[in-house]
């Protein structure tokens, strides 16, 4: 166990800060310390760019997709940096924390090559397209349909169907699909994992409002929307495992920014704490404080949860690590609307559009339902973890 | 002692229920909220046509001289259906303070605006000279305001200075108000008594907001139970599966222990309110059973807001469900006028030298 940085280490440090530095004081100076999720989006596109451009996109991938192949330290130290220096949220985290991975671990050369440079580059969107309206929790019942068909210019996928809850659609030129390709199978056998482009005729998006007023997430219909044969990851039918696969990536070092963002929403609670003198209740300095230690609780985990897994594969304590943070924060929302008092309540501009901390609040109610419910991931941790007989489920 | 409600109780309420289960459905709290609905109008002529404006106005002034402990089942149905006019800021809180402004001998159009606040013609809500923000003043036409809390002013909607903000509840705008400059008080001269009529109102305000939040987390369990049944995942309702069933229990037990606790503060308040006039002093013990009400019921409602989005999954995350504004109002009447801290440093304060007393004869004298 080693907890401190090298020298060698400790001068990346220096260098990423300091190229955020320059970036956010200047080019990129309107969008320091923006954090709504579909606000500023034209200067955060153009913000991803730069950051392929600097190759400070993806720096743990390999060099020659973008990356700069660095190790979990350098992962750890630049995440800190970019969190520090106020950087925008990431407009291209589908692509870099979720695609990206799988397509690396799970694609052929070919589809690498031809996705993973433009990921890195901020050229290229991605979208997640797994929930549908009867499949949330139970996933493996997605119905949305893919089949092959032959054609002139090669063969095709052909899907059909619907998707929903598709964050960040609206601006995606691609989505991971994973559809029904083997008629009349039925669970995780028989699905497709498919890479379809989404601005064609057979794409439609609505999109649909949160509490937040935010309208991020998104309803997608597919009617005979077309991909290329070989835009299958892994082989048609195993589309459950590289399924799979991508979440554990999104359990993965892309918590390391996350718990990065997390910090700063602590920092935020703490300085209206003492603006408003709450910081001097007791009761309020003692969540204050709880907080404080879950926030280090959750950094050693992922730390030890990182250090220890291999590529791809996760050591078991990460089954334990969404419902963690996501229980975490969203007491930490409760914790900051009892800081704010009746200030919490009021909008900072017409219509509806809230300033960071009720912001927060409102987005971490979802932070317990995305990404595999609380319910959800303890019904796995008693069931993976601990061997505990299995749920009675019904017919599908 | 009798810890039931009467029947004449238990069956207005019931029928103000059923209004509101007409006239505020959660599709006309969808339409107020997208704009396609202009005000509620109507809903506050059909709530006068029954007297609720006039409930706790004097039969003198031609109100039906009801209790706070008669009112606070009323209050959990207006919660229960999360109302967008403040009926229970008009009928719960200032109409009494009217009330006893008049019974002081009060002139300055008090007699008045008590006539056309118990019949409904003018909404008047209540500007605690403490709280920033105000709900319900798009729909009044008067205000009890002061500069502070020891002069009482009846205002004109139209002499206020108003801010308004787009507030967290879109249904119930937050104002912020500024009174006319140089406004006499109604009470000059006599500043106890202007100290006591808002702690009065004050009383009220938070033993009402927590009978609403007990309905909004009624309202909110129950549509959450009825989606567990309906949502299915893995071949049955997701509502067969322990743990939805666990969540849905708890705020269940949460909710039955913070009613008797709601229902005591409303009693023992008007039995205090009866007892002594504005001046006079509230016992310790009956200020402590209000804050403990708002914080028995706002934990309710919190959990319950929490639980039926949890129950939910995404659909509970979107401004498409109806659930939200159930929520909202909950979170709202949950920070305003006095938050949880407040009510537990209040209620310490009181514990510890503001005279309640502790001590094993003591812990159960009312
Ligand atoms: C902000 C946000 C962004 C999202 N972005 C995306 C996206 O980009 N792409 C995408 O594909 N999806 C996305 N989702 C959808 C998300 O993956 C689903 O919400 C999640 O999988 C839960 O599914 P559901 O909402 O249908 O809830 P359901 O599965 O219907 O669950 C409802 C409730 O039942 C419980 N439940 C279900 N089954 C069981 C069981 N067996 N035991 C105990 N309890 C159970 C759940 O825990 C939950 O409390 C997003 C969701 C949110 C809130």
């Amino acid at each position: 166990m080693k907890l401190g940085f090298t020298l060698a280490e400790e001068a990346f440090r220096h260098e990423c800060a300091a190229w955020l530095e320059e970036q956010l004081s200047g080019p990129f100076r309107a969008i320091r310390g923006v954090t709504g999720l579909v606000a500023c989006v034209e200067q955060r596109l153009e913000w991803e760019r730069a950051l392929g451009r600097a190759r400070w996109s993806v720096i743990g991938w390999p060099a020659r997709y973008g990356g700069r192949d660095a190790s979990l330290a350098e992962q750890v130290i630049f995440a800190e940096e970019y969190a520090r220096a106020g950087a925008p949220g990431r407009m291209g985290h589908l692509g870099v924390e979720l695609a990206g991975p799988t397509i690396l671990q799970f694609g052929t050369d070919a589809q690498r090559e031809r996705f993973l440079p433009k990921i890195a580059a901020g050229e290229e969107f991605w979208c997640q397209g797994y929930s549908e309206p009867n499949a949330g929790s139970d996933l493996a019942s997605v119905r949305t349909r893919a089949r092959l068909e032959h054609g002139p210019d090669g063969d095709e996928w052909v899907i059909d169907g619907q998707k929903t809850w598709t964050s960040l659609a609206q601006f995606a030129q691609w989505i991971f699909v994973v559809c029904r390709s083997e008629e009349g199978s039925r669970g995780p056998a028989g699905l497709s994992y498919l890479l379809v482009p989404m601005q064609q005729k057979g794409v439609t998006i609505r999109p649909i409002r949160q509490i937040t007023g935010e309208e991020e997430f998104n309803e997608i219909f597919f009617d005979g929307a077309r991909t290329r044969a070989g835009y299958c990851v892994g082989r048609p039918g195993d589309g459950w495992k590289v399924a799979m696969g991508t979440l554990a990536f999104e359990r993965g070092v892309s918590t390391l920014a996350q718990q990065m963002r997390f910090r700063n929403e602590f920092d935020q609670l703490v300085a209206a704490a003492r603006a408003n003198g709450t910081a001097r209740d007791p009761l309020i300095r003692q969540r204050i404080a709880e907080a404080w230690i879950g926030l280090r609780i959750m950094r050693y985990s992922a730390l030890r949860m990182l250090s220890g897994g291999r590529e791809g594969a996760l050591p078991p304590e990460a089954l334990t690590y969404k419902i963690y943070w996501a229980s975490w924060r969203r007491r930490l929302g409760e914790l900051a609307m009892d800081v704010l008092g009746p200030a919490g309540e009021i909008a900072r501009a017409e219509p509806y559009e809230f300033d960071d901390l009720p912001r927060m609040f409102l987005a971490s109610r979802s932070d317990t339902i995305y990404a595999g419910t609380n319910e959800i991931q303890r019904n796995i941790i008693a069931e993976r973890a601990l061997g505990l007989p299995r749920e009675p489920r019904g017919d599908r | 002692m009798d810890f039931t409600f009467t029947e004449e109780q238990t069956m207005s309420a019931q029928a103000l229920g059923e209004l509101l289960g007409d006239v505020c459905t959660g599709a006309d709290l969808r339409a107020l909220a997208d704009g396609t609905l202009a005000g509620g109008a109507g809903r506050w002529q059909r709530l006068a046509a029954i007297g609720l404006p006039g409930a706790l106005g004097p039969e003198s002034a031609g109100g039906m001289g009801l209790t706070e402990a008669d009112f606070v089942l009323l209050a959990e149905e207006t919660g229960r259906a999360a109302l967008p006019e403040p009926l229970v800021a008009h009928a719960g809180v200032a109409v009494p303070m009217l009330a006893e402004l008049a019974a002081a001998g009060v002139s300055g159009g008090v007699p008045e605006a008590l006539e056309r606040a118990v019949s409904g013609a003018a909404c008047v809500v209540v500007a605690h000279p403490l709280e920033d923000y105000i709900a319900g003043v798009d729909t009044a036409e008067l205000a009890l305001a002061g500069a502070g809390v020891g002069q009482v002013a009846l205002c004109r909607r139209d002499e206020l200075r108003l801010l308004p903000q787009a507030s967290l509840d879109p249904l119930q705008p937050l104002v912020r108000i500024t009174l006319p400059a140089g406004r006499e008080s109604l009470l000059p001269g006599a500043p106890q008594v202007a100290e006591g009529l808002w702690r009065r109102a004050r009383m009220r305000t938070m033993v009402f907001a927590a009978a609403q939040m007990l309905g909004l987390a009624a309202r909110m369990v129950g549509i959450a139970v009825s989606y567990a049944g309906e949502r299915r995942q893995f071949g049955r309702p997701i509502g067969a599966n322990q743990a939805i069933k666990h969540h849905l229990a708890t705020v269940q037990v949460k909710l039955e222990f913070a009613r008797p606790v709601v229902y005591a503060a409303a009693a023992m308040l008007a039995d205090a309110f009866q007892a002594g006039g504005p001046a006079a002093a509230l016992p310790p013990l009956v200020e402590a059973r209000v804050l403990q009400a708002k914080l028995a019921a706002a934990d309710a409602a919190d959990l319950a807001a929490r639980t039926a989005i949890q129950v939910h999954g995404a659909i509970g995350y979107s401004w498409e469900l109806d659930l939200q504004f159930y929520a909202k109002r909950a979170w709202a009447l949950a920070a305003l006028n006095g938050n949880r801290n407040q009510m537990q440093r209040r209620i310490q304060e009181l514990l510890f030298g503001g005279g309640i007393e502790t001590g094993p004869d003591r812990l159960f004298t009312n």
